[in-house]
C-alpha cells in the first residue's frame, strides 16, 4: 500500500521536499512510519524523533486532517491512500 | 466586552474614517464601538506583530500596547514595517508608535521596550481585552499563552517560518492552548528564521482580522482549528487540533458542557 506524506515547516527544509509517497504495509503503525522517515531523511531526524527516539510531543501530527498525538502513534494503524501531515513547530515572528 | 456608551461612541471624523469598513456586514457601528473599547496587547512588532499592529491600527482598536526590546537593526528592514531606515540603533516600540500615531491618532499606544517573559506577561495581558502572540521564541509564546489562558484573556498566535503561516486562536477553556499544542518547546528552533516580508505581512493581517472578530463579535474565529498556509505552492489549509486532557496550563480549566 502506499501513504501520503506531507512534511512542513523545518522539516520541509531538511527533508527537501513538500511531499512524497511512501511504500507501507498495514501492520505497521504510525510511530513505525514516523521512525522510518527520521531514518529516510537523517536532517529531519531532529524534528521528528528525541535522542531517545521517542516521537517528539510537540509535533503536529495529521492523519486525513484529523489530529493524532504523538502518544497515540504507537496504537495507530494506517490504510492505503492515508495522508499522513507533520507539523514541527514554528515561531517566526 | 461591555458597551459602555459615551466613552466608546463614534465621532463624525471617526464615522468618516472607518466609513468603509462599517459597510461590513453584521460588523456596522456596534462592532466599531467594540474596537474602540478595546485594549489589544501585541507581543513583539516584528515581521508577523508589527503588522498585526498596523491592521489593527487602521480597523481603530482603542488602545495598542506594544512590547518589544532592543533597538533597531538594518536587517530588521526587509520585514518590521514599522520601522524606517532613519531609525537604526533606536528602540523599535517608538518606530511604531510614531507610524502608527501617523496612521490613525485616534489609537491609544503604550510601547513597553522589554519582550513578554515570566515576569511581566500576568501584569501585561491583564490590562487587555485579547493578545497577539508573535514572539520569535517558544519561551515567550508560552509565557504569554499562561497568564492569557490564567486570566482568560483570548490569544491570537501568529507565527511563520519560510514561505510558511500558522494561525490559531485561543479561546481559554474552549480550545486548545498552546501549551496543548507545543507541551515542550522544540530544541531546534533558532531564533533567526527565513522571511519575506510578503510572508510574515499575510500571518499578521490574517491575525488582525482574528483579533478584530473576537473583539467585535462576528464570523468565526480559528478556535480548536490551526490554519496553515503555504505561498511556495500556494495552499490554504485547516487541521482540526485537541485539548490535552493533561494540559498542566488549560487542563484545570473548566470545560463547556458537551
Amino acid at each position: 500500500m502506499k501513504l501520503r506524506v506531507k512534511y512542513s515547516g523545518q522539516l520541509r527544509t531538511a527533508t527537501r521536499c513538500g511531499e512524497e509517497d511512501v511504500g507501507w504495509s498495514p501492520d505497521r503503525t504510525l510511530a513505525e512510519l514516523i521512525a522510518h522517515l527520521a531514518e529516510r531523511h537523517a536532517a529531519g531526524r531532529p524534528h521528528l524523533l528525541s535522542d531517545s527516539g521517542a516521537i517528539r510531543p510537540s509535533l503536529l501530527i495529521a492523519i486525513n486532517d484529523a489530529a493524532v498525538m504523538a502518544n497515540e502513534a504507537n496504537a495507530t494503524r494506517l490504510r492505503d491512500g492515508d495522508v499522513v501531515w507533520l507539523l514541527p513547530p514554528i515561531a517566526g515572528g | 466586552m461591555e458597551d459602555t456608551g459615551q466613552r466608546s461612541e463614534l465621532d463624525a471624523a471617526e464615522r468618516n474614517r472607518y466609513e468603509w469598513q462599517l459597510w461590513v456586514p453584521d460588523f456596522g457601528e456596534a462592532g466599531q464601538r467594540r474596537l474602540k473599547e478595546a485594549t489589544v496587547l501585541v507581543s513583539r512588532i516584528g515581521g508577523v506583530g508589527g503588522t498585526a499592529a498596523l491592521q489593527l491600527a487602521a480597523a481603530g482598536i482603542g488602545k495598542l500596547i506594544l512590547a518589544h526590546g532592543g533597538e533597531l537593526r538594518l536587517n530588521d528592514l526587509n520585514r518590521q514595517l514599522l520601522m524606517t531606515t532613519d531609525w537604526i540603533g533606536k528602540p523599535r516600540v517608538e518606530s511604531a508608535r510614531r507610524r502608527l500615531r501617523e496612521l490613525n491618532p485616534h489609537v491609544e499606544i503604550e510601547t513597553i521596550e522589554a519582550n513578554i517573559d515570566e515576569g511581566n506577561a500576568a501584569d501585561l495581558i491583564g490590562r487587555a481585552d485579547l493578545v497577539v502572540s508573535a514572539a520569535p521564541l517558544f519561551a515567550e509564546r508560552l509565557a504569554m499563552n499562561r497568564a492569557a489562558v490564567q486570566l482568560g484573556k483570548p490569544l491570537v498566535d501568529c507565527a511563520m517560518y519560510d514561505l510558511e503561516g500558522r494561525l490559531t486562536t485561543v479561546l481559554p477553556g474552549r480550545t486548545p492552548c498552546l501549551a496543548c499544542l507545543y507541551p515542550e518547546p522544540p530544541p531546534h528552533w533558532k531564533r533567526e528564521f527565513p522571511v519575506f516580508s510578503a510572508v510574515s505581512s499575510t500571518v499578521g493581517s490574517l491575525a488582525a482580522m482574528e483579533a478584530i472578530k473576537v473583539l467585535a463579535g462576528f464570523g468565526e474565529p480559528l478556535a480548536s482549528r490551526l490554519l496553515v498556509f503555504d505561498l511556495r505552492n500556494p495552499c490554504f489549509e485547516t487541521l482540526p487540533l485537541r485539548r490535552r486532557p493533561d494540559c498542566p496550563v488549560c487542563g484545570p480549566i473548566s470545560r463547556p458542557a458537551p
